[in-house]
């Protein structure tokens, strides 16, 4: 039996006084029968209820002065006495109000404390009546209680998501869930492969060939992805070289004016270009642009071979129905690394504008390693209105932007233990401080904590659905043999 | 030496006469007693015992007894027995009571709790019950009135610790019974016939009885008995005897020689009762035996400490009883309003006040 103690501002407190299985994370029900609606609250903490003269119990516990001793309970009483003892305080954040069955966005109002009923909120009617997942959802996992949890598609569509959480929680598990729904949606995904976790994903976990085999397609840089200058184009490749090779602005202007004549002459080829980097009489400037074009050749990303290069065009065309572009950062310089993204995310961003792929959803792992932080307001602004839908994926939150956090609609948090990483967190503005610090930190593996609007804004907390697809990264071992 | 297990013996009629009182209420009504832990504490640590003030005039009369701890593992038995208000009803009032016997034995501490019992007590009901209890407990066939419905959670307590200081007697063997009280009759909670009994019963198996009262105030010459007796001095006995039979003999029966004891260094000074028949020498070296037996602090014996706390009902309890009555018998939780919070407000004092806050103790159920 479960009854109202004490609200202050959102925060409900709830005692219960006979066994009930609620934790951290649920949701209960405040019923006000006579006003005719409720609140619904989440617990956030649970603790034993201040009892009076309990402390004073325990410290007179005859056990516990070893005195040991037979009670003669006729009208067997220790059970309500224990009942007293371990009646329950929960700490409750009040979500929403319900009329009728239906949400309302009213919580202003203080429910009865004498008639209201508390009672648990089922995950199911809790999830049927928020309606999160009801139209062409992705399956994401269970609640504790059994709950199918999906979402919509509509709810990460046009978003920027976060997913964050220690090492080896399954942040990258759900990415990768996430983009196959996405591809079995007809999504078009494109990730940033730093650990080389997702090549594999067209495969089975027995290693046969998965239902996306052919829509997940693996570019790795250098090897089956070259590209030809006249492809990059221009104003791409200033791009690359100022933004991750920082060449000044007057070798800058020079270039241009090198790139312009090339292209008048028709002679626009890597070597071409050497050369006429070679002629540039000022020593400073010649010094400044060879430097980085030697760089830009050392990737071998590069070509002047058109049968080695690829457009991203036609690789879309492969995946017009759905798919994944996973492009393989691993083992690959952080320069060169830093190169493709630049000039990938330049590349898109003119595809977008051209309206050659109507979005893309972009999943990118570690992106400090690879992403300048002026980069972070752009993706989160001005590359979200072209048409690329960002998911974060990180163990350090620290090296996410505080306004990026403040931008996301989704989080998906798992395990932090640290309180500097839950405190980054919970600057998010779609959850209170509270909910992430107490139940992020007590979350087993592959559970994660979902805020946003995926899931209508009700925190709740999800064990993500297995995947059968290939999805560890290869960690070369010492003791291959143990 | 086996020590008899004294927990094949229960007060059936307790349970019986307890149940039906609950059974036959006629307004379901129950306000249950606020559990303030602070309160709870001012009246459980009352003694049973009624005050006796015994103001000696000439401190040169009295007689000190220097004590010498006997080491013999003597067993000692410890009884003390408690009641408590649950709420009140319409017709009436709720009350629990509860008794334990703690012994010592071989070093260790052992106990036997009895109870709780619960009673609802009426105006009605009040003197059957008390007359019955009396009757199946101490075998009396006088009826008597019985006292005031306030006065009756402790009478009933009474018929309890008489019914477990009995069983005591019966029960065990070349022992030292430590009872809370004196050895002295009054007219209603401890009879005569009752009380002389089981001193006889006890001495006739070899026990000693050693009643213990923290309620007695002992004065010489308005000075505190404690301040004659020094730390350096104790463990000793002061015979305290004559001079209290001279002041009461007339209005109470003593059925214990009277001493103030100061057993073990420290602040504390208790008046101590040792059978009377028992011949004097016998009595003090029981005393001996006692704190070479027991732990002695702040001269109370351990046994008898661990008695009362473990008779004694906590906050928890209270609530947990309250609760059972509510479940079991159908009775209905109504919080009346009080009188003094509904004239006053804030100015019914600290304990009218609903200070959540400041009173984080304080709890409905």
């Amino acid at each position: 039996m479960m009854h109202i103690y004490k609200i202050d501002g959102n925060t409900l407190q709830v005692i219960c006084c006979s066994p009930e299985d609620v934790r951290k994370g649920d949701y209960l029900l405040i019923n006000d029968v006579a006003a005719k609606r409720g609140l619904i609250a989440q617990v956030v903490n649970t603790g034993y209820a201040n009892v009076p003269g309990i402390l004073e119990d325990i410290l007179r516990e005859p056990s516990a002065s070893r005195v040991m001793g037979k009670d003669l309970d006729p009208l067997e009483m220790k059970p309500y006495v224990d009942m007293i003892k371990d009646a329950k305080s929960f700490t409750c954040k009040i979500r929403r109000g319900v009329v009728e069955e239906t949400l309302d966005d009213d919580i202003s109002w203080v429910p009865s404390r004498s008639t209201s009923r508390v009672e648990n909120l089922s995950d199911e009617k809790l999830i049927k009546m928020a309606g999160v997942g009801k139209h062409n959802s992705i399956s994401i996992g269970t609640t504790k209680r059994g709950g199918e949890v999906s979402i919509d598609v509509a709810s990460i569509d046009g978003k920027l998501n976060i997913i964050t959480g220690k090492k080896d929680t399954g942040k990258s598990h759900l990415s990768k869930l996430l983009v196959l729904g996405l591809i079995s949606k007809g999504g078009i995904c494109v990730v940033f492969d730093v650990n080389g976790e997702y090549v594999n994903l067209g495969y089975t976990s027995d290693g046969e060939k998965g239902p996306f085999y052919d829509k997940i397609i693996v570019l790795s840089p250098g090897e089956n992805f070259k590209v030809t200058l006249k492809y990059a184009g221009l104003n791409v490749l200033l791009s690359v070289m100022s933004s991750v090779l920082d060449l000044p602005a007057t070798s800058a202007w020079e270039f241009r004016r090198i790139w312009q004549y090339l292209v008048k002459s028709g002679m626009l080829s890597l070597r071409e270009l050497g050369e006429a980097i070679q002629s540039v009489k000022n020593n400073y400037v010649q010094d400044a642009l060879l430097r980085r074009y030697e760089s830009l050749v050392s990737t071998g990303f590069f070509t002047d071979y058109t049968e080695d290069a690829i457009t991203l065009e036609n690789v879309l065309k492969k995946v017009k129905g759905g798919g994944a572009l996973v492009f393989n950062l691993q083992d690959l310089p952080p320069t060169f690394r830093r190169i493709i993204v630049e000039f990938l995310l330049n590349k898109f961003s003119q595809l977008l504008r051209k309206w050659v792929v109507r979005a893309i959803f972009l999943f990118a792992e570690e992106a400090h390693l690879y992403l300048k932080e002026t980069y972070w307001d752009d993706i989160v602004t001005r590359m979200r209105h072209l048409g690329v839908f960002t998911t974060f994926v990180t163990n350090q939150p620290d090296s996410i932007r505080e306004g990026v956090y403040r931008q996301a609609d989704n989080i998906f948090l798992f395990n932090f233990t640290n309180e500097n990483d839950l405190d980054i967190v919970s600057r998010a503005t779609r959850v209170d401080v509270e909910t992430v610090k107490v139940i992020a930190c007590e979350l087993p593996r592959h559970h994660c904590l979902m805020l946003g609007k995926a899931v209508k804004d009700f925190p709740l907390i999800v064990e993500v659905n297995p995947i059968d697809a290939k999805t560890m990264g290869q960690t070369r071992l010492f003791f291959t043999n143990l | 030496m086996e020590v008899v297990d004294l927990s094949h013996t229960s007060p059936r009629d307790f349970m019986t006469l307890g149940c039906g009182s609950l059974k036959n209420i006629a307004d379901l009504s129950f306000r249950p007693r606020r559990v303030n832990l602070l309160k709870l504490n001012v009246e459980e640590f009352e003694d049973h015992e009624r005050e006796i003030r015994a103001d000696i005039l000439n401190s040169e009369s009295l007689e000190k007894v220097g004590l010498h701890p006997i080491v013999d593992d003597t067993p000692v038995f410890g009884i003390d027995t408690s009641s408590i208000d649950l709420g009140e009803t319409k017709d009436g009032s709720l009350c629990a009571v509860r008794g334990s016997i703690v012994w010592r034995y071989k070093r260790g501490y052992q106990y036997t709790r009895y109870g709780p019992f619960i009673f609802h007590i009426t105006e009605n009901n009040k003197h059957v019950l008390y007359n019955k209890l009396r009757q199946t407990y101490f075998a009396s066939r006088d009826e008597v009135s019985a006292p005031s419905l306030w006065l009756m959670p402790d009478r009933i307590r009474n018929v309890l610790e008489r019914w477990l200081q009995k069983l005591v007697c019966q029960s065990c063997q070349d022992s030292l019974l430590l009872w809370d009280g004196s050895l002295t009759a009054w007219t209603f909670d401890s009879p005569v016939s009752v009380l002389s009994e089981m001193l006889h019963t006890a001495r006739n198996r070899g026990n000693i009885i050693l009643a213990f009262s923290k309620k007695t105030k002992l004065y010489v010459a308005d000075r505190r008995i404690a301040d004659l007796i020094d730390n350096r001095e104790s463990p000793c006995l002061l015979k305290i005897d004559e001079a209290i039979r001279l002041q009461y003999g007339s209005s109470l029966c003593f059925f214990g020689r009277v001493y103030a004891a100061k057993l073990a260094p420290g602040c504390f000074t208790f008046r101590l009762d040792v059978d009377r028949e028992v011949p004097e020498e016998e009595g003090i070296r029981a005393v001996e035996r006692l704190i070479g037996s027991d732990l002695v602090i702040e001269s109370y014996p351990e046994t008898l400490r661990l008695a009362h706390i473990t008779t004694r009902f906590s906050a928890s309890e209270v609530i947990g009883m309250q609760r059972y009555i509510a479940e079991n018998y159908g009775m209905r939780i109504v919080g009346r309003p009080d009188v003094r919070q509904v004239l006053f407000g804030p100015y019914a004092g600290a304990s009218h006040q609903g200070l959540e806050d400041e009173w984080a103790y304080d709890a409905y159920l």
